[in-house]
């Protein structure tokens, strides 16, 4: 490692990570939960607020959900700071954009925050989701969910699954959500914090008469998560642990899911990972432990593939063969693999200008051996982790590849 | 859609499917583009309209869905997939229409790869005081009750000495309800008098193989449009590309009217059409008249509830000219009197009527003066006539009309589909006019006698030529292929008034 120990200077760190519950925050509005995380960050970070040169956020649609127009002025006031503040829709867009400007030298701590209120409009967001996500789709009938479940016959399709094979697979998916469900137990963060059974999610699916069920889908959630980003010198003053985000992509696909030439996965995924591995230097085999976007069990599934974790057209099996007996990872190619230690977007929850938050917030937890009841047991030393973050449906992906110190 | 500008856009684009194709490369696309993603600048200018209204399409893959979003809750539930167009070229998102789904006997499979055709349909639902949004993303199976049917613009041959019928199409949806010895036409919950409209006049255009462009005007009659101000004719115009489409305005060249007399709306523009044909000065090659109506009645139970026994869904649309006519106008009658048989106020949802005074003081009177006016006018003997036809707004009345004019079952039973589809308002008399269309042989008579409350009666004689057998095999979706399909769905009357409230 000793020449990347000496390439880690010109990377910013994350020195301090805070987030606050997910799901439903009936009692508190946007910025009592952005408050909560900062607070928590800054104090993992042990800054001060006055310290920070800048900050960087993320709502997805809180201009619809709570009527927000300029966020900014909401956080200035609650900070009582007059910082360059910019807005963005992911967590993971805010961190993009928040290491930029470390790296170019124009801030030396900033702050990077993701808020969302999605339950305050519970009645009417799924028709938002939708319109924001494909609107041609919407016009047609599409819902947040018909797009996973075309992109599930899509794959059975191509890989030619059916027969007793398409059981495995459904199966497959089916353990994802129970696996999910199973590490959320140990996150006292998360919005399901119990236990389910494959038999549920089939049924729940049977019950529906549709290819996905009510257990195969992310929540809908209230939440923020923060961190604390430093340059890598301004970091060595106030931590011994930081962790340095090595490798950070993103890449865009077409907003009509239909119009796309690749519909069995994220050609955004595909390339904003490639990239960030490039950037990283490391290939996808360094990698241990990882906080995909599983808005459904199918995406975890596909996710793999996009990344380049397993082979396409093998992930469902990887996954199969790894849950008959799981023991907290998947085994891939002969690797151990940690996913969504947090509980996944499937029972952590799924705030969406948080989510990228929680995820940051997990894999920095993991690599600083302070996950506590979750921490991971890797092969040899957790060196590398890494986020994937998805804008509507696949049409905007970020990856973020974290490296401890 | 509570934005009427973004209505016009993406209505604009969405009701014909319009989009493009690279003169370069060969690439296409859903929504017109000015240059292509692959061959970028070199496109710019060679990029050629495409649309995909009168396309047949393949639903690829597909996904059952039960719960909406807000905005399509009254569909309940239904099919919602991927369809490609030109082997793969193109890809859209779209849900099937016309269907009422088993949710125990869900197979997806069973509905993919399956060759699909673009309806145009209402979007979704919306406020009462909304615009109507409107979309032809929404689909039904090629090999059901809509067969696909390729739209070739065909050169004319002749030109005649009297204007007439160059073309005719009818569209009845394919739910029905039975009671007794009636059967009625049912619109799906996306369907209403402008969706209807729409799909005669593409019949008509397929039927006639005329360029649409050449129609100066368009005239369509009804007494259900779910507006009570704006047209249904400025739809059809758009949809169907009626007169010379001047694209860098998004404006077609024609005049697009609706009228509105009770159920004499359409026929009473017959002339009117024949005559701005006839006139050379109007440069009108072509005028198109549509009768339609999603025939309103008031349920059972309530004031005016009567008329739920015998109202259907439907419209039939006719283009007149001088070129290739299949039947020529040989003359006409109307009469009209102030007789308030049968009425809708303005903001009333359900129109009201003069029970047993419908009869003889209205119906009778005025169809049986026009019928005798117009055989008076023509010298015509009830032997000179081939078919009969006439309003039918029940089983008796043209029965009895008929009679007492001394035609026989011979001659009015053909254009008599009242049993078949019920009372199709503006589109009733028409509708008997397109099935004795489908069936008449080269140099028949035809008479056809409307009726509109409030009151008055159209009367036309009509004389088929010899390019009415030849037209023919045009049209597959014919009146006795809707009267007799066995794709057509019944429902009951709970489903009945729901889908006719649409969405």
């Amino acid at each position: 490692m000793g020449d990347r120990e000496f390439m880690l200077h010109k990377f910013p760190a994350v020195i301090g990570v805070g987030r606050t519950k997910f799901g439903e925050h009936y009692e508190k509005d946007h910025e009592k939960l952005v408050e909560e995380s900062w607070l928590k960050a800054s104090d993992a970070a042990g800054i001060e607020r006055k310290d920070l040169d800048a900050g960087y956020f993320s709502d997805y649609f809180l201009q619809i959900t709570n009527k927000v127009g300029i966020e900014e002025g909401f956080l200035s006031e609650l900070s009582e700071l007059h910082i360059p503040m910019e807005k963005m829709r992911s967590f993971s867009s805010a961190l993009l954009n928040a290491c930029h400007a470390v790296q170019s030298g124009k801030y030396n701590l900033v702050l990077v925050g993701g808020v969302e209120k999605m339950t305050d409009r519970w009645d009417k967001i799924r028709d938002d989701l939708m319109l924001l996500e494909d609107p041609w789709s919407y016009y047609a009938g599409c819902t947040p969910e018909a797009n996973h479940e075309l992109m599930l016959r899509e794959y059975i399709k191509k890989h030619k699954i059916s027969g007793e094979t398409l059981e495995k697979f459904n199966t497959a998916l089916a353990q994802i959500a129970v696996k999910n469900h199973q590490h959320a137990t140990k996150n006292k963060y998360a919005q399901f914090q119990k236990e389910i059974d494959v038999d549920r999610v089939l049924k729940a699916r049977a019950t529906a008469h549709k290819p996905l069920g009510l257990f195969d889908f992310a929540p809908v959630s209230d939440g923020a998560a923060a961190l604390i980003l430093a340059s890598s010198e301004v970091a060595q003053t106030y931590t011994d642990m930081p962790v340095y985000v090595v490798g950070s992509s993103s890449a865009t696909d077409y907003i009509t899911f239909p119009s796309r030439d690749e519909r069995t996965g994220f050609t955004a995924s595909r390339i904003a990972m490639k990239n960030a591995l490039k950037r990283a230097g490391i290939s996808i085999r360094d990698i241990q432990i990882t906080e995909l976007y599983d808005q459904s069990t199918l995406l975890e599934m596909i996710s793999l593939e996009d990344l380049g974790f397993a082979k396409r057209g093998n992930a469902w099996l990887d996954i199969y063969n790894s849950c008959k007996d799981y023991e907290g990872f998947y085994e891939i190619n002969g690797q151990k693999l940690f996913v969504n230690t947090n509980g996944g977007l499937k029972a952590d929850g799924n705030p969406l200008g948080a989510t990228g938050g929680a995820q940051i917030f997990e894999v920095v937890k993991q690599l600083r051996g302070e996950a506590s009841e979750r921490q991971v047991e890797a092969d040899g030393n957790l060196w590398f982790g890494c986020t994937l973050e998805l804008e509507g449906f696949g049409t905007k992906a970020y990856t973020h590849i974290l490296r401890r110190d | 859609m509570s934005s009427e500008p973004i209505e016009r856009r993406v209505s604009y684009i969405g009701d014909r499917l319009r989009g493009s194709l690279c003169g370069v490369c060969g690439k296409e696309y859903f929504r017109a583009r000015d240059y292509c993603g692959s061959c970028g600048r070199k496109s710019f200018g060679k990029m050629k309209d495409r649309d995909f209204f009168y396309e047949k399409g393949m639903l690829e893959v597909c996904t059952f869905i039960n719960e909406p979003t807000n905005k399509f809750t009254k569909l309940g539930s239904y099919i919602y997939g991927i369809v490609s167009f030109h082997n793969g070229k193109v890809r859209v998102p779209g849900r099937l229409t016309d269907s009422i789904l088993k949710e125990d006997e869900i197979d997806l499979s069973s509905f993919e790869d399956r060759e699909v055709v673009p309806r145009f349909r209402r979007r979704h639902a919306v406020e009462q005081s909304d615009i109507i949004p409107t979309i032809s993303l929404a689909f039904t199976f090629a090999d059901e009750y809509y067969p696909h049917q390729k739209h070739e613009i065909v050169k004319p041959k002749k030109e005649y000495k009297t204007p007439g019928i160059v073309g005719y199409g009818a569209y009845v949806p394919k739910f029905r309800i039975k009671e007794k010895t009636i059967e009625r036409s049912v619109p799906f919950i996306d369907e209403d008098a402008i969706t209807t409209a729409v799909e005669a006049g593409k019949m008509a255009l397929i039927h006639s193989g005329v360029d649409p462009s050449l129609v100066g005007k368009v005239y369509v009659g009804s007494e259900s449009n779910p507006y009570a101000v704006k047209p249904i004719a400025a739809k059809v115009a758009q949809v169907l590309k009626l007169g010379k489409e001047e694209q860098t305005d998004g404006v077609q060249s024609v005049d697009a009217i609706d009228t509105e007399f009770a159920c004499k709306a359409a026929t009473s523009m017959f002339k009117d059409a024949a005559a701005l044909a006839y006139y050379p000065g109007a440069h009108t090659p072509y005028a198109m008249v549509i009768g339609t109506d999603n025939s309103q009645a008031a349920p059972r139970d309530e004031l005016g509830g009567e008329l739920d026994f015998f109202v259907g869904c439907g419209a039939s649309a006719f283009i007149f000219g001088m070129h290739d006519v299949i039947a020529e106008l040989e003359g006409w009658y109307s009469c009209t009197s102030d007789t308030p048989d049968f009425w809708r106020r303005d903001l009333e949802p359900y129109p009201r009527h003069g029970g047993r005074f419908t009869g003889e003081p209205a119906y009778f009177k005025h169809v049986v003066k026009a019928a005798k006016g117009l055989m008076e006018r023509l010298k015509l003997q009830v032997n000179d006539v081939n078919y009969f036809v006439s309003h039918q707004p029940n089983l008796r009345f043209p029965v009895k009309a008929a009679t007492e004019l001394g035609f026989k079952e011979d001659q009015y039973m053909p254009g008599l589909k009242v049993a078949n589809f019920g009372n199709t308002y503006s589109g009733a008399s028409p509708m008997g006019l397109a099935a004795v269309l489908d069936k008449a042989k080269p140099d028949e008579r035809i008479v056809i006698v409307s009726y509109g409350s409030g009151a008055g009666s159209d009367a036309y004689s009509l004389i088929t030529t010899s390019q009415i057998k030849e037209k023919r095999r045009r049209q597959k979706f014919t009146v006795q292929h809707q009267a007799e399909n066995e794709h057509r769905e019944y429902v009951d009357y709970i489903t009945y008034r729901r889908f006719k409230l649409g969405f």
